[in-house]
């Protein structure tokens, strides 16, 4: 005897996107602007967490040596560093190890390098017995004639920090801005619908609908623009890393940069989706709630 | 037995300070016909919402049922306006469905599925006399029509009470005294019928219980009785 609730409301929420289809269109555009933006901000968390390990599996200091060093000026180089104190190890790494240490790193993806002249200088790495040795070290380091720079982990590792956190903030700040303007926008399409049915509600409350099938169609037409929002966020999102880290991955080869596996983009869709229904059903909850007094 | 609605000395101020109703009280047993009359301003639509709880009481008691609506809780609102078919002056349909469809709707928002719905209608049309007209638009129809249509909807659960406030408001006396003659019908059927009209020549002509309001109090109660004393 009893019409399924999940019936009526597919119907009738169907009918009230696209009755409003110019507005539905514009909530779904916001929300997966601002899903976009939190699919950008995971990403590169990600990034930055693979950054670091591979940070860490590296030497505390390395020395790139001038391309031009001489096997003599490399040889005394390496006696001067042994000679510093608070230095424990020093290992010198000829261009060709550097190399194919890069084709180990690249593993599957060695073949971009085929052809391609050794571009890597060869180094002098070394590690200190104790945290505070390593800037006196690196000083003198840097002032050998052969010396063309000096990395060593805490500087890059904070200049990657420094750089990650910065784009995450701007990142989840942009989700957060977007993010509330999705919900406005979303109210606002929800408020129009109500006033287009202003005439149809006060009917159906005449006639004895509950609240359930009031308010229904209009929190699930919310929903509905939330999730596609969601998915619309997530497909540009992976969709644009997918791009930049094949293309950049041909150009840059050196930069770690981590590739997406399915699990991983199913994931951030799974996030992105549930966040734009989250703001979907809040988007038209808070509206349903100022212009409908239910 | 007691009333189906009870009544029991209801005040209705709207805020503003008016006092459209001042200590009314009345009984309506089931089955019964009631015109309520008065001048404009007297206070009908006023308690007519009442009881079906559009308006609440600022004083008193408005009992439908065995229900206290005073003391109702919103959720159960619902499930009173079930029990309660309503009609306007203006109709109040929606332009963009059928006949078939505005009728439908009434069960299509309260939980009925398509095929019972459906059995429902098309009795209900063809009692008011609306079986051929049913794919038409609201706009297609004559004022008649279209409150035979808004009828057919209040009807169409089968309701205990049928209220309506000046029905035949926007109708030609000929016009009226069919819908009249419908709600009449409808009446005999056992539903109770509540309605709030200006329509002299009808409540002179039906002879049925008059209730006159006058300033937001009953000046007259009787059984078979005309517009005036
Ligand atoms: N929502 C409201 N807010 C304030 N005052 C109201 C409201 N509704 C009605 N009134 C006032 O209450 C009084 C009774 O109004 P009501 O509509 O019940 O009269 P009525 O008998 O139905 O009149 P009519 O025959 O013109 O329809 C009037 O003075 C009216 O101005
Ligand atoms: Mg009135």
């Amino acid at each position: 005897m009893r019409y399924t609730l999940v019936g009526y409301l597919v119907s009738e929420t169907h009918k009230s996107i696209w009755r409003n289809r110019m507005s539905s269109f514009l909530s779904c555009g916001t929300t997966a602007l601002a899903l976009f933006l939190l699919g950008v901000a995971i990403v590169i968390s990600l990034n930055l967490q693979y950054i670091f390990t591979d940070v860490q599996s590296q030497p505390e200091i390395q020395a790139y040596l001038k391309m031009e060093t001489t096997d003599q000026e490399a040889v005394s180089a390496l006696k001067a560093c042994e000679a510093m104190n608070g230095v424990a190890e020093v290992r010198f790494v000829s261009k060709e190890e550097a190399f194919s240490e890069l084709r180990e790193m690249f593993q599957d993806k060695a073949a971009v390098l085929e052809g391609i002249e050794n571009p890597l200088p060869a180094s002098i790495r070394l590690t200190t017995f104790r945290a505070e040795d390593v800037p006196g070290v690196v000083e003198q380091l840097k002032v050998l004639p052969c010396v063309e720079d000096v990395i060593y982990q805490e500087e890059a590792s904070r200049n990657l920090a420094v750089l990650g956190r910065v784009s995450q903030a701007l990142s989840l700040g942009g989700t957060v801005i977007v993010g509330l303007v999705a919900i406005t926008v979303i109210g606002n399409t929800t408020r129009m619908t109500i006033e287009a049915r202003r005439h149809e509600i006060a009917i159906m409350k005449l006639v004895g609908a509950t609240d359930g099938f009031v308010v229904g169609p209009f929190v699930l037409a919310g929903i509905v623009l939330g999730m596609f929002g969601g998915l619309l966020g997530a497909g540009l999102s992976i969709g644009l890393y997918n791009y930049l880290t094949t293309s950049l991955g041909s150009i840059l080869p050196f930069i770690p940069i981590l590739s997406l596996t399915r699990d991983t983009a199913l994931n951030i869709t799974g996030i992105l989706v549930l966040t734009g229904v989250a703001v979907g059903t809040l988007g038209s909850a808070l509206s349903l709630r100022r212009h409908l007094k239910v | 037995m007691t009333a189906l609605i009870q009544v029991r000395d209801v005040s209705k101020a709207y805020p503003g300070g008016m006092l459209a109703l001042n200590r009314v009280s009345l009984d309506i047993r089931k089955g019964e016909f009631v015109f309520i009359v008065g001048q404009s301003g007297a206070g009908k639509s006023t308690l007519i919402k009442l009881l079906y709880r559009e308006e609440v009481p600022t004083e008193g008691r408005v009992i439908v049922a065995g229900k206290d609506l005073t003391r109702m809780r919103r959720l159960e609102v619902p499930f009173l306006r079930r029990r309660i078919g309503v009609v306007f002056q203006d109709f109040r349909l929606l332009a963009d469905r059928t006949v078939a469809e505005n009728v439908e709707f009434a069960l299509r928002v309260t939980g009925f599925n398509g095929r019972d719905a459906k059995k429902a209608v098309a009795q209900v049309l063809s009692m008011v006399g609306l079986r051929s007209r049913h794919s038409a638009y609201p706009g297609e129809l004559s004022g008649g029509e279209q409150q035979r249509v808004a009828i057919a909807r209040s009807l169409v659960r089968n309701p205990d009470i049928l209220i309506a406030d000046e029905p035949t408001g926007n109708l030609d006396p000929d016009t009226s005294m069919e819908i009249f003659r419908l709600i009449e019908r409808a009446n005999r059927y056992g539903t109770t019928v509540v309605v709030a009209t200006h329509a002299r020549h009808i409540v002179d002509a039906m002879r049925k219980r008059v209730i006159e309001l006058r300033r937001g109090t009953v000046v007259r109660d009787v059984r078979r009785g005309a517009y005036d004393d």
